[in-house]
């Protein structure tokens, strides 16, 4: 455990010593607050609804994640530190772990940005705190999923350009799965429940679906898993 | 204390290292030697458990490298070729986290971290980011980031490449230091550190293993034969006669060769007739090409080999045949002098060049460096390096063999340079 929290420690000081981080938030906050006046202020009468905001919130997720994740593996590998956590006593389970803790803390510090907007709607009028916060937890469980796949990308090449678009793409198929085989029905019925922004609904209104939490969190430990086997293979090479 | 049996690596091109079967005491410094490519990272690699061997097994304290991954890498200190740092952070935040990392226990971390620092010379940059660090600073910090748990078994990578004069003395003399108190298993392929810092010597080439053993043992197991470079002040003809005849009067037999240099000295000749001390391999050059080929034959050739003669008598005239070709040069003399056995005759021939007024500009023993040993070994096909070193059969067949193939390429080593001159 101490091993993991110092990898993970070493990861948030490095997010926040590396400028790419800098850059993601403020494309981030830029982008999310532009989303939120367009929504909210321009378009009237304005609706005093997290919910409103939410979708434009998730799909700067899409963007935002594979930056935040591309350089976690990739750049150890770049600048030969995986020698060191490799033959460190820390097993690399503990080094995955570590890392994907210091993504969730990124993905925090992203909702904690986002709060900001419901902060300034509930100036306006009366917020729903049940959806509010059952939707925020939503988005955590989504993003943190989102972060695993990410970070799996990211043990999949030394180049962070190329974790990044891989992370990018692999993002981008589960989160059509629902709309790209919305013609066909029967292979919807197969590939819908594998796609990320539709699970969210049922949180959004205030209802905690027990199997769209699992996907999920299980989506999340296999893309975990699945970084730790890639990274355990290359002592096999 | 660190065990390597029969471990091979196989990677997809074919590369890679066979059957590496060696072990390590407590305390020794074994220096791993070999060419580029040939295979030392990925043994080290496999010793640090960054890689896991594809047959054989690697124990450290009797803990299997591979089954008891942690406890055995607790154990070792590795500092690969690129020491393993990150730009951003600073001195102490990356010392720190190694420490944590390695497993250091919470309150002493902060004694340790400061203790290395001290230790490697890097007081007053422990706020400075690792990234504006000079080479020399980050491979201290490397070292600082092996040693900080306190390792048994000590593994590095070339520590020394890349960094200036100065900057390798700190860096040897900081190994020795460690010596003392670890094992240490050090890459290089600069020979002199290896005389400079092992206790023990292993040869890697080709991936697999054809030497072990000390430094100076190395050479003399490899030598029976006693030769000096000299350089005389004088006129060619005279020293030849003086020399030659001396070395005939003497009762041993020696080879003589001479080469002359013109008296303001022709910097382009220089450094290729000066192969003897220098540490620079050159082995294209007639000098060392000469040395090696003979030296191959002799070193299993007793001192009344009938066949040695013959081939003196072929370099003698070959290189004098050489010199007598171009009379202009005159000034200096240089010769190489080469009893087949182990005899001093310094002290004659200083004698004999004082009487007859011919100054002695420089006098060096030649030894069977290290340098000669690493060519020798490493050119070779591995096949018959390994028969004639390490199993040292009495190969009869071989060694005229041997001879037939020194002779010529004695003769062309002394014709490629006659042409050049």
């Amino acid at each position: 455990m101490n091993r993991i929290l110092a990898i993970s420690g070493k990861e948030l000081r490095l997010y926040f010593l590396a400028p790419t981080s800098y850059f993601a938030f403020a494309i981030y906050i830029l982008m999310s607050s532009f989303m939120f006046y367009v929504d909210f202020v321009t378009y009237q009468p304005s609706i005093i609804d997290y919910r409103l905001i939410l979708g434009d919130m998730l799909f700067m997720l899409l963007i935002v994640i594979p930056v935040l994740t591309m350089r976690l593996v990739s750049e150890e590998f770049r600048q030969g530190t995986d020698e060191l956590l490799l033959t460190s006593p820390a097993s690399v389970t503990e080094v995955v772990l570590g890392k994907y803790l210091a993504s969730l803390g990124v993905l925090m510090m992203l909702l904690v940005c986002n709060l900001a907007y419901p902060a300034v709607m509930s100036l306006f009028g009366n917020l729903n705190m049940t959806t509010l916060w059952l939707s925020v937890l939503g988005v955590f469980l989504m993003g943190a999923s989102m972060m695993a796949i990410g970070l799996f990308a990211s043990s999949l090449s030394q180049h962070q350009m190329v974790s990044a678009v891989a992370g990018f793409v692999l993002l981008l198929l589960f989160w059509l799965a629902g709309s790209m085989t919305s013609q066909n029905e029967t292979l919807s019925a197969w590939i819908e429940p594998f796609s990320l922004p539709d699970r969210i609904s049922n949180l959004t209104k205030g209802v905690i679906n027990g199997p769209d939490v699992i996907f999920y969190v299980s989506l999340a430990v296999l893309f975990v898993v699945l970084s730790i086997q890639v990274i355990e293979r290359k002592r096999w090479r | 204390m660190l065990e390597v049996k029969q471990v091979s690596k196989t990677y997809d091109g074919g590369r890679g290292v066979r059957q590496i079967d060696f072990s390590m005491q407590r305390g020794e410094i074994v220096g791993f030697l070999g060419p580029n490519g040939a295979g030392k990272t990925t043994t080290m690699r496999m010793i640090t458990g960054y890689l896991y061997p594809t047959e054989g097994i690697i124990t450290v304290d009797g803990l299997s490298v591979h089954d008891e991954a942690r406890k055995a890498r607790s154990k070792i200190g590795y500092l690969p070729e690129t020491p393993p740092l990150y730009p951003d952070l600073t001195v102490d935040s990356y010392l720190k986290f190694v420490a944590k990392l390695r497993g250091v226990p919470a309150r002493e971390q902060k004694l340790r971290v400061a203790e290395m620092v001290s230790r490697l010379g890097l007081n007053g940059r422990e706020r400075q980011s690792v990234r504006h660090l000079s080479k020399g600073y980050k491979q201290r910090l490397g070292l600082a980031q092996a040693i900080i748990h306190k390792p048994d078994l000590l593994v590095l990578d070339e520590p020394t490449s890349g960094l200036d004069p100065n900057q390798i003395i700190e860096i040897r003399s900081l190994i020795r230091e460690l010596g003392e108190n670890h094992t240490v298993l050090l890459s290089t392929h600069i020979l002199q550190e290896v005389g400079a810092l092992c206790d023990r010597v292993l040869i890697i080439n080709r991936g697999e293993l054809v030497m072990d053993g000390a430094p100076d043992e190395i050479g003399a197991r490899m030598e029976n034969r006693f030769a000096v470079t000299l350089e005389v002040s004088g006129e060619r003809e005279r020293v030849e006669t003086v020399l030659g005849r001396w070395a005939e009067a003497r009762g041993i037999t020696a080879e003589i060769r001479m080469e002359t240099l013109e008296a303001d000295g022709n910097p382009a000749l220089s450094p290729a007739v000066d192969g003897s001390d220098t540490d620079s391999s050159a082995a294209s050059t007639e000098a060392p090409e000469h040395d090696r080929v003979s030296e191959k034959g002799e070193s299993k050739a007793s001192s009344d080999d009938p066949e040695i003669p013959t081939l003196e008598q072929t370099g003698l005239e070959s290189t004098e045949s050489l010199a007598l070709s171009d009379t202009r040069m005159s000034g200096t003399v240089r010769a190489l002098l080469t009893a087949s056995d182990q005899q001093d005759f310094r002290v004659e021939l200083f004698r004999l060049l004082a009487d007859t007024d011919l100054p002695i500009l420089e006098l060096h023993k030649e030894n069977l460096t290290l340098e000669d040993v690493f060519l020798k070994l490493t050119s070779e096909p591995t096949a018959a390096a390994e028969d004639s070193i390490l199993a040292d059969k009495p190969a009869s067949l071989d060694r005229s063999d041997d001879a037939a193939a020194s002779e010529t390429a004695d003769s062309s080593g002394a014709e490629i340079g006659g042409e050049r001159k």
